[in-house]
């Protein structure tokens, strides 16, 4: 049973999580046009339906209240268009949008957290309610609580007539839905009519014709079979005779609006207006104001989609229907299977007790299963792959935010949001990139257009987010075309700070940039709401190199600053280039080589310091011999006797100087064990190891990383 | 690989039938010419006669890694974590690497040789004297044997930031 919840809790959570996503993007889009349009409204109408069908079933009471009052507003507008708002209205309908989604947002991460939710939601409801209130009476600007609450059951009733409620006094309905295509609705009404007759209860129904009346099935399949109850105690135990009733599909219990418009329970419109005027209560009342404002409760009966396949009925809006969501963990032991398998694939055909061996149909069939073996891995590892969209449409809201509160004009352009990487990477690097972004935007970018323009830039600042794939690695780059970062002011500060280890007219200006991903440094003087809390790069360093990452900065003064983040492809598999330096053996990603030649002495060139040079295709490349640089011993040290690996990585190449080349082979990289992270290893040219078919470890160079190493 | 490790349950099987004292269980090896022990609860397996891939990059002390069941494993050398003179590994067939798994960080361990289990009060251990604090060591084991054990710091084993 645990299990049941926990894989519905699971299902709500991905399907809602996906709506709010939806709903952020179409919100972002909407607002740069300021208008809804109708389909925009539609599907705001939809998602709203849904969450709140699906909050109701899952009783996250909060959660469905917003989206329930959401859906009023929708409803509203839905009927009578967006011209019916006053254009001055329309941005303070996208900043309470905005803020109710936020509201959905925190709700739903404590439903995922396990922590209780928000039972004081009358603040938004009210501005919700508010809100809809001035746009429904215009002339009637006044916005007190008490007119809310007079004014909502006018969308109640619409609510109602949608349904088709009948008319009767009675102040409870409950809409009984059958399944479709079950046959004889009529008939099945009158069982439903007969087993309740059974408690004896006072109510009613209709049709009201169903036993003698075979017509009255068209009316019941169109708009469901109403019951009426006087005595709201009596609910529960309808609401028990249904579920236990076959061949429904589900039930609603509706209030009755029009005799609430009435005015018949005064305590009650008095209670809540209290509750409204004042909105931070104590602990107890909310509970009673929450359960008075649960005028629609929604609950499909035994199939848990109903609500969102109806909604989807109703609408056809882009319904992900081929999606299925897996446990993470599943996925991680399925790749580290595969991987296993690719193992043990080249283990088998290279194995040497086959060697020398003439086997034809052996080879045939290995061939056949090296091909499988790696197409069954392209897929593994796909499966693991998720765009960076998600993350970057995220940036959009802040950008938004941000342009609001700070009065700053920026425009954000993403490229290459569809580049893929693994998910639990694109999860680990959602954080810094916000910071980094939210830095950008508080003190990266002009205070005034005037600044920009007195400094000849285009008025409008702009921040690009972009991803690309090059080879092993995903490059995530935010760039602002701002202020620029000041070296003698990150220098003076860093002295303030005593973070400085050596003289400061030694620090380069990478090094310089370098400072500002130290703990407890912060450029700007002054703490404000998004950034200068002294936590910050260090903090999206720590983030990125979680994954396996690295971050630099790169500024020019007056021209603004670039943040590159370097995302590995987890667990991904490289193509590799086995080589052979003494005993050792390292993997070179067939990525990073360009070429692979041998030289004799007289090609080598000596620069001033006496390092080596090479000469290929007209340019002069350096020489690397791996075996000096890690100190392993090895008997080939002439330039003759071993080979040279020509090696390209983003903008550095140059030549590897190695024993000799093993053969190429398809490796998964493992990371090195955390233990050997305190030692710097990622920035000495090794980015990992790998298995080989022998059992063997080769160790995987990072050829960016094994440069810069020897520059220091 | 199970002919590689080698278990030691002589002595386990008779001490569980003893009342319950309050007893921690501990691995005895001997490294250079002194005698540690680790707690059990860190230990995953002995192995022998591995494969040992060198690093590049990393101090002295780090043999290198290893591949045990496709997990890839780092070996620190004792003696030469303590600053004692390496061992002679051509003339010597004990040398073993003790598996560890301290915080569900794995770390392998290279000793001399390997002793014995035993089981130890917690009353018995006592702290290392004030002003002969060694490397590694947070307490001393008195066996009945008439000989004094040292207990490995494992915690302090993985905190490579203090090493640093």
């Amino acid at each position: 049973m645990d299990n049941g919840t926990d894989s519905m809790l699971d299902m709500y959570l991905f399907e809602t999580n996906s709506l709010m996503e939806q709903l952020d993007e179409l919100l972002i889009e909407a607002e740069k046009v300021e208008e809804f349009s109708t389909d925009d409204v539609n599907e705001i109408f939809r998602i709203m339906h849904t969450i709140k069908g699906s909050s109701a079933m899952m009783e996250f009471t909060s959660l469905n209240q917003i989206a329930h009052h959401i859906e009023d507003l929708f409803f509203y507008i839905r009927e009578n268009g967006m011209d019916a708002i006053a254009p001055e209205l329309k941005k303070t309908l996208f900043n309470l949008m905005f803020k109710a989604t936020d509201m959905l947002r925190s709700e739903i991460e404590k439903v995922e957290n396990n922590e209780p939710l928000t039972e004081n939601i009358d603040n938004i409801i009210g501005e919700i309610n508010s809100f809809l209130n001035k746009i429904s009476n215009p002339s009637d600007a006044a916005d007190s609580p008490a007119d809310t609450q007079q004014d909502s059951p006018s969308v109640e009733e619409l609510n109602m007539e949608l349904a088709h409620c009948p008319d009767d006094n009675a102040p409870f309905f409950i809409k009984v839905l059958f399944e479709e295509g079950c046959g004889m609705e009529n008939l099945r009404a009158f069982m439903l009519v007969n087993a309740l007759q059974d408690l004896a209860l006072d109510f009613h129904f209709y049709p009201d014709d169903v036993e003698n009346n075979s017509d009255s099935s068209q009316s019941i399949i169109d708009n469901g079979f109403f019951l009426t109850l006087e005595k709201e105690e009596n609910i529960e135990k309808v609401v028990n005779v249904i579920t236990g009733t076959s061949h429904i599909h589900s039930y609603e219990v509706i209030e009755n609006a029009r005799l609430k418009r009435s005015g018949k329970d005064p305590d009650e419109q008095a209670d809540i207006s209290a509750q409204a005027a004042v909105p931070i209560s104590t602990d107890d009342t909310p509970v009673k104001a929450a359960s008075i404002d649960n005028k629609n409760i929604e609950v499909p009966a035994k199939q848990t989609a109903a609500p969102a396949a109806n909604a989807a009925r109703l609408h056809a809006g882009p319904v992900k229907q081929s999606l299925i969501s897996v446990n993470l963990s599943k996925l991680d032991a399925l790749v580290a299977i595969v991987g296993e398998i690719v193992i043990t694939e080249s283990m088998v055909t290279s194995s040497p007790d086959i060697q020398g061996l003439k086997l034809d149909n052996f080879m045939k069939s290995s061939r056949q299963l090296g091909k499988l073996t790696k197409e069954l891995q392209d897929i593994a590892m796909s499966l693991r792959m998720v765009p960076v969209s998600g993350v970057f449409q995220k940036m959009n809201r802040i950008v938004r935010d941000m342009k609001q509160k700070l009065n700053k004009d920026v425009r954000l352009t993403i490229i290459g949001e569809d580049t893929e990487l693994d998910k639990s990477i694109v999860d680990g690097i959602s954080d810094p990139i916000m910071h980094i972004v939210r830095n950008s935007m508080d003190h990266g970018v002009e205070n005034t257009s005037e600044e920009r323009i007195a400094a000849g830039k285009d008025p409008q600042a702009e921040i690009i987010l972009s991803a690309a794939h090059t080879g092993s690695e995903v490059i995530i780059k935010v760039e602002d075309d701002g202020y620029g970062m000041d070296t003698e002011q990150i220098l003076a500060k860093a002295a303030n700070n005593g973070l400085l280890i050596k003289p400061e007219s030694e620090y380069t200006k990478k090094e310089i940039l370098g400072l500002l991903l130290l703990p407890g440094f912060s450029t700007n003087e002054e703490v404000t709401e998004y950034s200068g809390r002294g936590v910050g790069m260090d903090v999206v360093k720590r983030n990125v190199e979680a994954v396996g990452g690295t971050v630099s900065i790169s500024s020019e003064l007056g021209q603004g600053s670039c943040t590159t983040l370097k995302i590995p492809l987890t667990m991904a598999i490289v193509d590799g280039m086995e080589i052979a330096v003494g005993q050792s053996i390292f993997t070179v990603p067939i990525a990073n080589i360009r070429q692979s030649f041998k030289v004799s002495n007289e090609d080598v060139v000596y620069d001033a310091e006496g390092n080596e040079i090479v000469k290929c295709m007209d340019e002069f490349y350096p020489i690397i011999r791996v075996h000096q640089l890690y100190n392993v011993e090895t008997d080939v040290t002439s330039i003759e006797d071993g080979i040279l690996i020509w090696v390209e990585a983003s903008d550095t190449s140059y030549c590897l100087f190695v024993d000799e080349l093993l053969g190429e082979q398809q490796v998964v990289v493992k990371p090195l064990p955390t233990y050997l992270n305190s030692f710097n290893i990622k920035n000495s040219g090794i980015s990992g190891c790998t298995i080989l078919g022998n059992g063997n470890i080769s160790i995987i160079l990072d050829i960016l990383s094994l440069y810069e190493m020897t520059q220091y | 690989m199970s002919e590689d490790t080698k278990i030691i349950m002589d002595e386990d099987i008779e001490k569980k039938l003893e009342a319950e004292v309050e007893k921690e269980r501990f691995l005895t090896f001997h490294s250079a010419d002194l005698t540690f022990a680790a707690n059990t609860k860190y230990v995953i397996e002995i192995i022998t006669n591995h494969a040992i891939t060198t690093l590049p990059m990393v101090p002295e002390y780090i043999k290198g890694i290893i591949n045990l069941r496709g997990q890839i494993i780092p070996i620190v050398d004792i003696r030469l974590r303590l600053g004692k003179p390496p061992i002679d590994m051509e003339n010597n067939d004990t040398t073993c690497i003790i598996v560890l798994d301290i915080d569900s960080i794995s770390v392998g361990i290279l000793v001399d040789s390997v002793s014995q289990v035993v089981d130890s009060e917690l009353s018995k251990i006592s702290p290392v004297p004030v002003n002969n604090q060694h490397e590694l060591v947070n307490g001393m084991i008195s066996l009945d044997v008439n000989n004094v054990v040292l207990l490995l710091d494992c915690q302090q084993l993985v905190d490579t930031q203090k090493m640093m």
